[in-house]
């Protein structure tokens, strides 16, 4: 073989690789999905149809509210059925953005919502909003789920998500622990909340059950309300709707942030929080190894079940006597994909839920917390004394006092896993001090929010 | 190995277009799903893009973030550290445990230990993730080992502390790799000459001396696969991390395998995670070339 | 000789210690799958009532069977197809020896330590755009490109060390180049196939990356992609999460155990060639 052919082919194999690489040319990406500007008008009210309907849902696991809810919905509406994917809500969060860009479900558990309005992956709802007369609501209970145009401000503007219902956060207590340490009723300050867990480390009782492991820094739930017990709740709000200027570096967080390393360096927290995940805390709030648990009301109707009679739930108490009660409060927010095949049936299925009285009846015994819907809408009976009825009256004291913050992981769609996270867990290992928490967090949130 | 005659008969007489007509098919899903992919990373990694939106060109900007930002910087650092667990714990046990049986290679037992060192290859990385995570929790078997031992103050969530996370990823990788690498080994000393340890016996050459004249020679190129396959996996570890601490406590654990796959489908800097992605692909060939160079040349 | 004998013991010794270490995570996860489902069993204790209907559950929670049908369609589609493309390849590569055999064989030796993290974002924008996200054939056509250096590189070594004199006296009695490829080269070959393809099946199997990637439905995606799911879904319930995993791995393992022989020969001269 001469030397001449051996180069053609040498050229030849050369020129079908090349060629078959010739992408490299132009910019990646350019088409983004349309975002609609105002909402699509909806006429008459949508509905399911009598047509078989296969609604697909991506929801998150280990909260039973959403399955009996679809259970139910198809005994009301048997053309309805459901193609259900469940994940962890870590999981989802990472998901979510390209699931809703490449493979939209109809309906899915949503997580912090700006970036996925600014991309136009979410379905503007002002349209169903109109025609099923959800604007009538109190108008607290959407706030959160609007944004501004673009996706930059959060708290007012177009709605682009729905609740399942309207959850909050506090601090549950074991009674029977509780007890032991001579804790009669709830602390209404911050000093006798500091007094009860030195008690509850002498009886050798573990003070506080938190999860703080793997990807979900869990003692955000205790630094918030440490937050809210320090100052108000107003700025903190600000810094989650991503309010121009705000910052979470303010004196009265700092104040917080310190408290808390207090309670990690007394040893309140369990030795290997940063280990434990939520399921596990669960588990061991249960079996009793653990005075407090900062958590949510969702799991109201669960505590009510597995340990009836035994628990007391309490809000964070003011660091002042009489100061004002803050809460974080949150929808459980589910959204429909911009292009989703079902979003008129999905919108109806939110509409069922916030106003259908057996809908309402399973979101307060199964979810623990307040529907959404009408502020005359039918309310379900609830036990006096049990976890969930202190919980619905908490809600209410919160909202008396304008206490209702969203939850400081919410606040940018990385936040949560790339800075609180990581930052609580070394806050835990003593890797990080309360004032370097506070500085990296708004580094990376100034970033986040100016730079994508 | 045969001596071949210089002009190939079969080529001779076979037109090249005809071999290449054979080619083709592998060539062309090759190209389209690899050689193709990894260009486009290289040109990712020069923009600056959400994966959804237009991108911007970024220039070098990425690469020099990739090495400034102490995050991702340690997620390089992190996999080099997993080097010692999944590379030079498995070889050099490997060749301590092979040399050690070397004499009862072929017995019954050595045939069944063949069979279960292996079983840690078979299974998915995922479910050894699973295991250990299981193994190294608070109350895991590790822990009770030790208190039953009398070492209740050093127990803890092997995979939640600082101090341990990244060496406890490290030993699910050891186990792993480890029975491979003990039995290559042993198929490696298999092939030399018993006459060979007889002599040096002879000569007084106590086991030490004998383990480093003879043994470790004769298996360079054992070695050589060993590193090679090891370092690869510590370099490019994704699923056991991924499954037994998600890069976590803080970013103790975190690898460029995970990092690329955070930044590009859940934070969406997809140009940060090509100019990564492009990191590690060199990184890679950079550590495994020199070793097949070392390790190759007896046998060519 | 005493001191052989010593050592002797001291292998065994080592080995037994060695096996130990290697099967105990999957002793612990046996123990572990038979407490109630939902507790949090301390290490090592053999459950007073052991729930054997833990793995019932967890095959029907995990949708075992649909796992294997997936899993099983997946292997279907990469490994005959790498088979054969690979085989092409190596065949010409390693024994017709075209002009510029060098060049292609170095394009795919390339391909040999590329580790998976690298291509996988292209990767993804690319399997979108063909409109194959979330089906099978987004692990499937990925893998059998993945794997054509390995397979090129495999059947090239296999070929090369065949003799001319075969090719030679098949032409002689007027074989063309495919007769003599399909009649005469295949057949001889099959050793070296059937390693390649037990190999391409333990790692199509347990592919991760690309399934959760790429597959969003558990039950389109390979065995170890669905235990990744498994374990999001059901990572909180420890008992049923060892026992999905055991059920999860139970298939690789028998075939394992049948094929042992074969299996252990193929990994070793796969590590040593690769």
């Amino acid at each position: 073989m001469s030397r001449r052919v051996r180069n053609r082919w040498n050229g030849a194999v050369l020129m079908v690789v090349v060629g078959a690489l010739a992408a490299g040319c132009g910019a990646p990406g350019g088409d983004a999905p349309q975002t609609e500007a105002g909402g699509t008008p909806v006429s008459t009210t949508p509905t399911c149809g009598t047509a078989p309907v296969t609604l697909k849902a991506y929801i998150e696991t280990g909260f039973p509210l959403p399955k009996e809810l679809s259970t139910e919905f198809t005994k009301q509406h048997p053309n309805v059925k459901w193609s259900i994917r469940e994940d962890q809500f870590a999981v989802i969060t990472q998901n979510a953005p390209r699931v809703l860009a490449d493979d939209p479900p109809d309906l899915m558990r949503l997580p912090q919502v700006s970036e996925l309005v600014k991309d136009g992956l979410l379905k503007n709802l002002d349209g169903y909003a109109k025609a099923f007369g959800w604007d009538s609501w109190p108008a607290s209970q959407l706030q959160q789920m609007r944004l501004g145009p673009g996706g930059k401000t959060r708290g007012e503007g177009s709605l682009y998500a729905m609740g399942l219902n309207f959850s909050m956060t506090g601090v549950f207590y074991n009674k029977k622990l509780a007890a032991k340490i001579g804790m009669s009723s709830p602390p209404t300050t911050l000093a006798e909340l500091d007094a009860a867990l030195a008690k509850a480390k002498d009886a050798g009782i573990a003070p506080i059950a938190q999860f703080n492991g793997g990807a979900t820094g869990g003692l955000a739930f205790p630094l918030q309300d440490l937050m809210a017990s320090y100052g108000p709740a107003a700025p903190i709000n600000d810094w989650i709707f991503q309010k121009p200027g705000a910052t979470i570096d303010t004196p009265s967080n700092l104040k917080a942030t310190q408290h808390l390393d207090q309670w990690i360096k007394a040893g309140y927290f369990w030795k290997d929080v940063n280990a434990v995940d939520y399921a596990t805390m669960m588990s061991r709030f249960i079996g009793g190894q653990g005075l407090f648990m900062f958590n949510g009301d969702w799991e109201s109707g669960n505590l009510d079940k597995q340990m009836p009679g035994d628990v007391g739930f309490f809000l964070m108490p003011p660091a002042e006597k009489g100061g004002k009660l803050a809460a974080m409060s949150a929808p459980l927010t589910y959204g429909i994909g911009s292009r989703a095949k079902n979003a008129d049936c999905a919108a109806f299925f939110l509409n069922w839920v916030a106003t259908d009285p057996q809908a309402r009846d399973i979101a307060v015994k199964v979810g623990g917390s307040h529907p959404m819907g009408p502020a005359d809408a039918h309310m379900p009976d609830v036990a006096e004394g049990t976890v969930t009825a202190s919980t619905l009256q908490a809600g209410a004291d919160v909202s008396k006092d304008n206490g209702a913050m969203d939850f400081i992981a919410n606040a940018t769609g990385a936040i949560y896993a790339k800075s609180w996270t990581p930052q609580l867990q070394k806050l835990v290992a003593g890797q990080q001090t309360p004032d370097g928490l506070l500085t990296s967090v708004q580094s990376d949130y100034k970033s986040q929010v100016g730079g994508s | 190995m045969k001596k071949r005659s210089p002009a190939p008969a079969a080529g001779l007489r076979t037109p090249s277009w005809v071999g290449w007509l054979f080619v083709a098919p592998a060539l062309a899903v090759y190209a389209v799903f690899v050689l193709r992919p990894i260009v486009l990373t290289f040109q990712y990694s020069l923009y600056r893009w959400d994966g959804i939106g237009p991108s911007t060109w970024a220039g070098l900007d990425n690469y020099v973030k990739v090495f400034t930002d102490p995050d991702l910087f340690d997620s390089i650092l992190n996999a080099v550290k997993l080097i010692v667990f999944f590379s030079a714990i498995p070889v050099l046990l490997g060749l301590a445990i092979a040399s050690t049986i070397r004499r009862i290679a072929t017995s019954r037992l050595a045939l069944v230990a063949r069979t279960v060192l292996f079983l840690p290859q078979v299974i998915p990385l995922v479910a050894a993730g699973i295991a250990w995570s299981w193994l190294l929790s608070s109350n895991g078997l590790v822990n009770q080992v030790f208190s039953h031992l009398g070492l209740g103050g050093v127990t803890r969530a092997w995979l939640g502390d600082f101090s341990t996370a990244l060496p406890a990823v490290g030993v699910i990788g050891a186990w792993v790799l480890l029975g491979l690498c003990t039995i290559l080994l042993l198929a490696g000393l298999s092939k030399i000459d018993p006459a060979v340890y007889e002599a040096a016996r002879m000569d007084g050459a106590g086991p030490l001396r004998e383990f480093f004249s003879i043994t470790v020679p004769s298996l360079r190129q054992e070695i050589g696969v060993c590193v090679t396959v090891t370092v690869i996996a510590a370099l490019a570890s994704f699923d056991i991390v991924f499954i037994a601490t998600q890069g976590g406590p803080g970013n103790s654990t975190m690898v460029p395998g995970l990092e690329i796959y955070y930044l590009a489908f859940s934070e969406r800097q997809v140009g940060m995670a090509s100019a990564l992605a492009v990191v590690l692909m060199v990184l890679v060939l950079a550590c495994a070339l020199p070793v097949q160079w070392l390790t190759k040349d007896r046998s060519s | 000789m005493i001191v052989g004998r010593r050592e002797a013991w001291t292998g065994r010794l080592l080995l037994v210690l060695l096996m130990a270490i290697t099967v105990m995570p999957f002793v612990s996860l046996f123990v572990t799958a038979l407490h109630p489902s939902g507790s949090y069993p301390p290490g090592l204790e053999w459950p007073r009532d052991p729930h054997w209907g833990n793995f019932a559950e967890a095959f029907r929670a995990a949708h075992m069977g649909e796992l294997l049908k997936s899993s099983t369609l997946i292997v279907l589609g990469v490994v005959p197809v790498s088979l054969l493309l690979g085989t092409l390849a190596g065949f010409a590569i390693g024994h017709l020896r075209m002009a510029g055999r060098n060049l292609a064989f170095l394009t795919f030796v390339l391909g040999l330590t590329l580790p998976f993290e690298g291509i996988i974002t292209p990767l993804y924008y690319q399997v979108r755009d063909m409109g194959l996200l979330n089906t099978r054939w987004a692990i499937i056509l990925p893998l059998i490109g993945l794997f054509m250096p390995f397979a090129v590189f495999w059947m090239r070594a296999h070929f090369v060390n065949m003799p001319e004199e075969l090719s030679e006296s098949a032409r002689i009695d007027g074989a063309n180049v495919w007769q003599l490829f399909w009649r005469v080269h295949v057949p001889l070959a099959m050793p070296a196939l059937s390693s390649l393809g037990i190999l391409l099946f333990l790692w199509t199997w347990n592919q991760f990356l690309l399934a959760i990637v790429l597959v969003d439905d558990p039950m389109k995606r390979t065995m170890s992609g669905a235990l990744g799911a498994f374990q999001g879904q059901w990572g909180t319930d420890i008992p049923l999460l060892s026992a999905g995993s055991l059920l999860i791995l139970a298939p690789t393992l028998v075939i394992f155990m049948i094929f042992q022989r074969r299996f252990v020969t193929a990994l070793l001269q796969g590590s040593l060639k690769g």
